[in-house]
Order: structure tokens, then sequence, then C-alpha cells
């Protein structure tokens, strides 16, 4: 299966098994039948371009036809061409669904977070939702932006670094704990910093309402 | 300074390196794409979209989930 030889596939193989080996059996499975799609959607892709290439290489996303923005957060505001009358109800109207997608957000983050960590309800619940934000992003994206085209290879270079470096900084302050799974207050991981902050519903609330903009922030893209 | 200030200084060098260069991306004419761009560059394949939204995902996971 050729699909499986993808980077992407790979490095979400790897995630599964470590995930699955450290106590985390649902998040490798989760993992590993997002690879699965993967590989089997470059597999498809791959030979529906032996028979005909098709515009914009294997992988590219079909940019009409997205599915509805569930999850996606409030619509942006479409060019209103019309009676003044019709802009001002489709205001109301963008303006109603983005009240609604914040209280039904608020509501999850409060409610969700008042479960205590790594508990059934919180892992059904944030397992729920991710998988449904990956389905949905699977389509393409909700509102869709145009290209910025050939980004310039030193400023993405210098993103990459940070993104490099921060993980290295996290991958050697977890070398440096007593045990994988022994916090270290000398060499504190994120996830070592983060736990005061988690420990009370008020804090595991504002960061599950981070974690759902940041959600619906790339959904959307 | 202990080893503590150390690695948590780590972590803020890396969020100040973020920090400057979104603003050297938004704010001049510095040849830096916005994280925002990087990120729709990445997203416009289906590997790169899903792989960005697994990210998101796994960190909810891993904060949260069993």
């Amino acid at each position: 299966m050729p699909g499986i030889r993808q980077p992407i596939v790979i490095v979400l193989l790897l995630i599964a098994f470590f995930s699955a080996i450290s106590g985390k059996p649902l998040d490798g499975l989760l993992m590993l039948l997002i690879a699965a799609g993967l590989a089997w959607d470059a597999a498809r892709a791959g030979s529906r371009e032996a028979a005909a290439a098709p515009p914009g290489g294997a992988g590219s996303l079909p940019q009409p036809g997205l599915p509805a923005a569930v999850l996606a957060g409030p619509p942006e505001p479409a060019p209103p061409p019309g009676p003044a009358g019709r802009r001002h109800r489709s205001g109301w109207r963008t303006a109603g669904a983005a009240l609604a997608w914040a209280a039904a957000g608020i509501g999850y983050a409060v409610v969700v977070g008042s479960f205590a960590r790594f508990s059934w309800p919180a892992t059904m619940a944030v397992v729920g939702l991710a998988t449904l934000v990956i389905v949905i992003g699977w389509q393409g994206p909700v509102h869709p932006r145009p290209d910025p085209g050939p980004l310039p290879k030193p400023g993405l270079a210098l993103w990459g670094g940070v993104l490099l470096a921060g993980g290295l900084w996290e991958l050697l302050a977890l070398a440096q704990q007593p045990g994988l799974d022994v916090t270290s207050l000398a060499h504190p991981t994120l996830s070592a910093l983060t736990d005061p902050v988690l420990a009370s519903h008020s804090g595991r609330s504002l960061a599950l309402a981070a974690w759902l903009l940041v959600g619906g922030y790339l959904v959307r893209r | 300074m202990t080893s503590h200030d150390i690695t948590v200084g780590g972590y803020l060098a890396v969020v100040a390196a973020g920090v400057i260069l979104e603003v050297a991306a938004t704010r001049t004419k510095a040849p830096v794409p916005s994280l925002g761009d990087v990120l729709t560059r990445i997203m416009r394949t289906r590997t790169g979209r899903v792989g960005v939204l697994v990210a998101w995902a796994w960190l909810g996971l891993h904060f949260f989930s069993q």
C-alpha cells in the first residue's frame, strides 16, 4: 500500500504505538484510525492519478462543496448584494449564529471542565469533539481562503526553527525527569507546568475554551 | 538562577521568538510569513490539513483524556 509510506502516516503510526504502550489506548486507536484513513486516501488518490492526472496533484483539497460549518464558529459575513433590509437581516443572523456558537463553546468548556482530568466523561467529551473536528476538516476548509502562494523560504525556516526549538526543549526536560511519568521540579515539562492550572475547574474550563478557539480557527483555514 | 528558572526561561524564549516572528511578518516588510499564512499553506493538502488538526486534537487528548 503506497499510502503507508507518507511521512504523516508514519508519524501517526508512531504516535499510535507510543500512546498505546504508555497507557493511552484510546488515543492510540484514534491515531491508528486516522493513519489508516490517510494511507487509504493517499493510495486511492495515487491510483486515480495513474488513470488521469487531475489538476492540483494528489491529496489536493476540493475547495467547493464544503460541509456545513459545524463547530467552525460563526460564519464570515458574505458580500451583501441586494437591498439594505436584507443586509440588515443577514447581519442579525450572523450575529445570532456567532452568539449561539459562543454560548455552545462556553457551555462545553464549563461542563467538560467540571469533569476530573483523565476521567471517562472528560475522555469521551474530548475524543468526541476531536473526532468530529477531524472528520469536518477532512472534507476541506469550512471557509476556503485564498492561497498565499509560495512563502519565503528563510521565513519558513525561522518558523520551523522555533517549532523545533520548542520540541527539543520539551524533550530535554522530559529526558531529565527521574522517570517518564515522574515530573521534575528542576526540569519541568509543559505538562508539569500546566498541572497546577488544570487542577481547578476554572483552569480546566479556560484551557478547554482556548483549545476550542484554536480548533475553530484551524478548521476554518 | 535555578534549573527550574532556566527551563521555564527556555519555554518563554520560544514563545517570545514566535511573537517576534509574527510581529515581523505583520508589521514589517521582512521576508517572514505570518503564522496564519504558514498554516494556510500547510493545510492546502489533505495530509497537511489532517496533520495540523491531529496535532490540535492530540493536545486535548494529552491534557484531558485517559
